[in-house]
């Protein structure tokens, strides 16, 4: 093709790829659009069941818990996210035991890895969906789990401990979060009024 | 297959190894393994590299090691022509005070930045080296983290609040008749004009820092300057256990998260022995595989940002968001997804998972189609990409560029047919090879690769077996002793981890194979003599995330 | 005749009256005074009260384009929003910077700002809405917008920042060449019209297709195409932004510049895409003229019902959105490209042009 001829198709043939852009954009302009309007949907807002906003120990209606200190958690988690704090007490019986004191977590450190959950032999944390977590204070992040008064559920609910790491079965896994998901988030955190810098030693 | 002509190639290579270097002590491991002496180190680099038989011209890992009595280099090569064969090289030096080795820097481009990487972890020097300042760490950092007995104490670094000034000006070490002689010199001309391009840039994607030294608008050099994300995983892994390792790999390249994170389960499964559930295999590869997908789209977006047309960024997003819906279901995360466990998946998929994924690839094919007449044919945009940032195979090939970039100028470079791994063997899709070596072909590959991958998700997603999706492992890991590789191909290439395990629960030495480093190693070759504004153009089609070069 | 039918809604008969009440209160130099202030006044309200509404009318239009809502938090539809932007930008600390030339730095806001300003103040809005009616009205228009460009120069220069500089030097370069081809192609209306006069212009385009665009028909069509194009170009807005080139010189030779200086900057940007617009329409779209057809009186007498300051404002309206289709669709051009587009494309078709209206004019080949 000469010289000229490439000239004049090359202005055509550019106009026609502009136009052909600009009919996207066009269809574009009447097509349904995509943004959430947060926070005025919240009553229609999906939360995926497995999404994992932040730990919490599910309490019964007794007040009582799952967990035994045993610190599975507290070793398996790779950031020092949690502190797990037990006493020894005196049962009726006169034995004395281990239970646990208080459960320290800190949300500003942990990375949402499931690691404790999947670890936790008692099934006695897990993670809710609840996502909306934002303060004013890095120290109102670091909550603790265990209610004031509560204790350890006698009853043992798991019949055979489940290896760490290893749920047994996926189902299952899914409905114990499903079971969590009403538990409201004043209801399970009560926010820790005193500093614990010394946990921050971990992350370097 | 043609397994039998493979084992005679690497029969070969052994013979021509022994003929150059009768010392070498050649083990067979997971990869044959070859020790030499530091002496000996370039006359077998340079054999291996430069043989007729299969010649190591892509060198795929460069990790430095500390043994405690010694401080050494591992070098793993493979061949451009055919990725599946793999060799190491090993060398050691015993002086612990000033460890010094030749560079293999004039042999694999690669090696610049990586033994500059080396020596800010390790402290061992590469004599003609051309430019030994420290990579990732700052010049006046003191001691050598990665060196067993470093210091950890803060006090010896403690964190600095002011301003540094950048020093352009390179040590380096080199060889001369009369023994070995230290330099400095600069890094730029006196009078260049010199723009910091970075670390905080609007299309850097992430902190990336160039220093570019301009001639009006045509861009004369740059200098890489790296590391302000550097959050020493490698590090840390060393203290960790394997599962607890686990959750920093979705955060070196985030885009790739659930194929980097594969790569490691892998690893370890495979050093462990641990059988994986074909249930399991299957929704990993439909994972990653939509994790693929993401990233394209992703750098699509991206890359027409970066040229300036911000209306097919949101579309982009757009099309993202519905995948990122897909792993919130699946896995509870949307960027970091924390799927993959080793001995499988976290959780198993949810009720409407295929139904969801059918409707994606769907609207993906459609999505496709737009964009190719939003933004592929535009005039404009060819003006930018068709010819630019020209990358010859070879020059990817020294500079180890995988991924689409790799295969945009024409190598054939993909780690799924080369190193099949979990169940790439068994579906049926096209490495997608261009030869224009140019911004537009890496583009396209990328387009192409996304419909690729649907392909693969199309084939997998409704035959998923039944069946456990989780092995049962132990509570705690313990891999062998030894040394393992894997190697996964991400959304940018070639991603390989490598452990070195002295039998704990916790690696003696992790190191994590960046593509993303490459991609960057290149900009300045690639971008030299092109526009400013190209600059930016070959950034985004090169794709490189920050966080897996800084690690 | 045109102007006989009755105009119930214009304006021209409010100011006739108030120019007659204040020159029969007072001395003529008196009123005159009087009128030039409240001309003033009315002129820098109605330029802040556009460059806001357009702010607003662009975010939205953008977001649409991009499958967004865009703003919608202040007010209903977040109509106010962009007088919120205005109040903090308004209320925004000046950041002093080091190492400036200062009365350059602080000068060249001005420079882009009056520059618009008075290219504004010479477009005729509607009948009887003209306020300064030259005979060489077009070449002023011209004269008066090629002023800013020192303006952007001055900040690039004088900002101590090599992005800005770069983005000043792409400017330069830039506008000097588009310059030439939004003249030019101005000429060629203005050789079919034969005057320079905007009042004249725009009153010679009655009927439709006496509109400049359609009497000069393929020509005027090709003058018009590339006004825009070069227009466009003026007005440093994608995919012409290079001076900005938010992914390259991240904001070009404004990024120094805070509160209200950039502020100025802002507002003229937006004004200078509505002042291209507006000659654009008053030059090739008939100006503030109702559609009127020949022959269908009954339409013409509705049309005409709708004032002429709506039709100036609705033709432009159109212009702006082609433009703003335009900028959300293309990628930016890179130097060389645009150079190119202007010196091997725009200019010698619109040369060509230019002798092809001459050619026509003289056979009286135009429609009449």
């Amino acid at each position: 093709m000469s010289s000229v001829g490439k000239y004049f198709t090359g202005i055509f043939k550019g106009i026609g790829s502009l136009l052909l852009g600009m009919s996207v954009t066009l269809k574009e302009l009447f097509t349904k659009k995509v943004t959430q309007q947060y926070p005025e949907n919240r009553a229609t807002l999906v939360i995926s069941d497995r999404f994992r906003g932040e730990l919490v120990m599910p309490h019964d209606e007794n007040n009582e818990h799952a967990c035994t200190a045993c610190g599975i958690c507290e070793m398996n988690c790779p950031n020092g996210t949690i502190t797990v704090k037990s006493k020894m007490i005196e049962t009726p019986e006169g034995k004395r035991k281990k239970v646990l004191d208080e459960y320290f977590y800190d949300l500003g450190q942990c990375t949402f890895c499931n690691l404790c959950v999947i670890s936790c032999p008692s099934h006695a944390i897990l993670f809710s969906n609840h996502f909306e977590n934002a303060v004013f204070t890095r120290s109102k992040l670091l909550e603790r789990l265990n209610h004031e008064g509560s204790k350890l559920r006698e009853k043992a609910p798991v019949k055979k401990p489940a290896p760490a790491v290893v749920p047994s079965d996926g189902g299952e896994k899914v409905k114990t979060e499903g079971e969590a998901k009403p538990q409201p988030k004043a209801e399970v955190n009560v926010p820790v009024k005193e500093n614990k810098e010394e946990k921050e030693e971990k992350e370097q | 297959m043609n397994f039998q002509a493979g084992r005679l190639i690497m029969e070969k290579i052994k013979e021509i190894i022994l003929a150059a270097v009768p010392e070498a002590i050649l083990e067979d491991k997971q990869v044959l393994t070859v020790t030499v002496e530091a002496d000996q180190l370039r006359l077998l680099a340079k054999t291996l590299h430069d043989n007729k038989e299969l010649p190591f011209d892509f060198l795929s890992q460069l990790i430095g090691m500390d043994w405690g009595d010694s401080l050494g280099v591992l070098y793993l090569l493979s061949s451009s022509a055919d990725l599946s064969k793999q060799l190491l090289i090993k060398t050691a030096v015993k002086d612990r005070q000033n460890p010094l080795l030749y560079t293999v820097s004039d042999i694999w481009e690669t090696a610049n930045l990586n033994e500059r990487e080396v020596y800010a972890f390790f402290g061992i020097r590469f004599i003609n080296h051309p430019d030994m300042r420290r990579f990732i760490l700052n010049d006046d950092w003191h001691g050598f983290p990665f060196r067993k007995d470093y210091d950890e104490d803060p006090a010896i670094n403690p964190l600095s609040l002011e301003s540094k000034e950048i020093v352009d000006v390179a040590p380096r070490i080199i060889e001369t008749p009369n023994g070995l002689k230290e330099e400095k010199v600069p890094v730029f001309d006196k009078d260049d004009y010199i723009i910091n391009i970075g670390p905080q840039h609007p299309s850097m994607h992430g902190v990336m820092h160039f220093r570019t030294s301009l001639e009006g608008e045509i861009v004369k050099k740059i200098d890489v300057h790296s590391g302000y994300i550097h959050r020493g995983i490698e590090k840390l892994s060393e203290k960790l256990t394997y599962p607890q390792i686990l959750h920093f790999t979705d955060r070196l390249d985030y885009l790739s998260a659930n194929i980097n994170r594969h790569a490691l389960c892998m690893c370890v499964e495979k050093a462990a022995s641990i059988e994986i559930p074909e249930r399991a295999e299957y929704i990993r590869v439909i994972m990653d595989e939509l994790n693929r997908i993401e990233s394209h789209l992703l750098a699509w977006a991206c890359m027409c940002n970066d040229l300036g047309a911000i209306t097919a960024f949101i579309y982009g997003m757009r099309e993202r968001e519905m995948i990122l819906d897909i792993f919130e279901k699946t896995s509870g995360g949307r960027l970091i997804i924390n799927y993959n466990v080793v001995g499988g998946v976290m959780f198993d998929i949810y009720k409407d998972f295929q139904k969801d994924t059918k409707a994606f690839i769907i609207h993906m094919r459609e999505s496709l189609k737009e964009y190719h007449r939003l933004f592929s044919g535009n005039v404009i945009a060819l003006g930018r990409m068709v010819g630019i940032g020209i990358m010859k195979k070879e020059d990817a090939v020294s500079y180890g560029v995988t991924g689409p970039a790799g295969r945009g100028s024409g190598w054939s470079c993909d780690l799924r047919k080369y190193l099949p791994y979990s169940i790439y063997d068994r579906v049926e899709f096209t490495e997608v090879i261009r030869t224009e070596c140019d911004s537009y072909a890496r583009y396209l590959n990328r387009l192409d690769e996304i419909e690729e991958s649907l392909k693969i998700i199309e084939q997998l997603v409704d035959n998923i077996p039944e069946g456990d999706f989780q092995a049962k492992t132990k509570a705690i890991i313990k891999i062998p002793e030894g040394q393992y590789f894997q190697r996964v191909e991400t959304a940018r290439g070639d991603f390989g981890v490598f452990i070195e395990s002295h039998g704990d629960k916790n690696p003696y030495r992790l190191k994590f194979r960046s593509p993303s480093m490459a991609l960057v190693s290149i900009m300045p070759l690639i971008c030299k003599g092109e526009k400013l504004s190209d600059l930016i153009g070959i950034g985004g089609s090169m794709d490189y995330v920050i966080p897996d070069i800084d690690r | 005749m045109l102007l006989e039918i009755s105009h119930p809604l214009e304006l021209f008969k409010l100011t006739a009256w108030l120019d007659s009440m204040l020159r029969s209160l007072m001395p003529d130099w008196g009123a005159l005074l009087i009128e030039f202030v409240l001309i003033g006044l009315v002129l820098l309200l109605a330029y802040a009260v556009i460059a806001l509404a357009l702010i607003y009318i662009e975010r939205k239009i953008t977001a649409f384009f991009q499958c967004r809502l865009g703003p919608n938090r202040v007010g209903k539809y977040g109509i106010i929003q962009s007088v919120a932007d205005m109040v903090k930008i308004l209320l925004k600390e000046i950041i002093p910077i080091d190492h400036v030339d200062k009365i350059l730095f602080y000068l060249a806001p001005f420079f882009v700002i009056v520059s618009s300003m008075l290219t504004f103040g010479a477009l005729p809005f509607g009948n009887g809405l003209h306020v300064v009616d030259f005979n060489i009205g077009l070449f002023y228009l011209i004269a008066v917008s090629s002023l800013s460009i020192i303006g952007v120069l001055l900040a690039g220069w004088s900002s101590n920042n090599k992005y800005s500089m770069i983005g000043a030097m792409r400017s330069g370069a830039q506008f000097i060449s588009y310059e030439l081809s939004a003249g030019l192609s101005l000429m060629t209306i203005a050789v079919l019209s034969g005057s320079l006069q905007l009042s004249t212009i725009v009153e010679s385009q009655t009927y439709v297709y006496h509109w400049n665009l359609f009497r000069g028909h393929i020509p005027a069509l090709i003058a018009f195409v590339i006004y825009l194009i070069a227009g466009h170009a003026e007005t440093n807005r994608g995919p012409f932004d290079l001076p900005e080139a938010e992914s390259e010189l991240t904001a070009g030779y404004h990024t120094e510049y805070s509160g209200l200086q950039f502020g100025f900057f802002y507002l003229a940007e937006y004004l200078n895409m509505f002042i291209i617009a507006g000659i654009a329409t008053t030059v090739f779209l008939g100006g503030w003229n109702p559609v009127q057809i020949e022959g269908w009186n009954g339409f013409n007498e509705v049309m005409n019902w709708i004032p002429s300051y709506v039709w100036f404002f609705a033709k432009t309206g159109v212009l702006i959105f082609l433009s703003l289709w335009v900028r959300w669709t293309f990628p930016r051009l890179r130097i060389d490209q645009l150079l190119n587009l202007e010196w091997k494309y725009l200019l010698p078709i619109n040369l060509v042009n230019l002798v092809v209206m001459a050619v026509l004019v003289v056979f009286g080949l135009y429609i009449k």
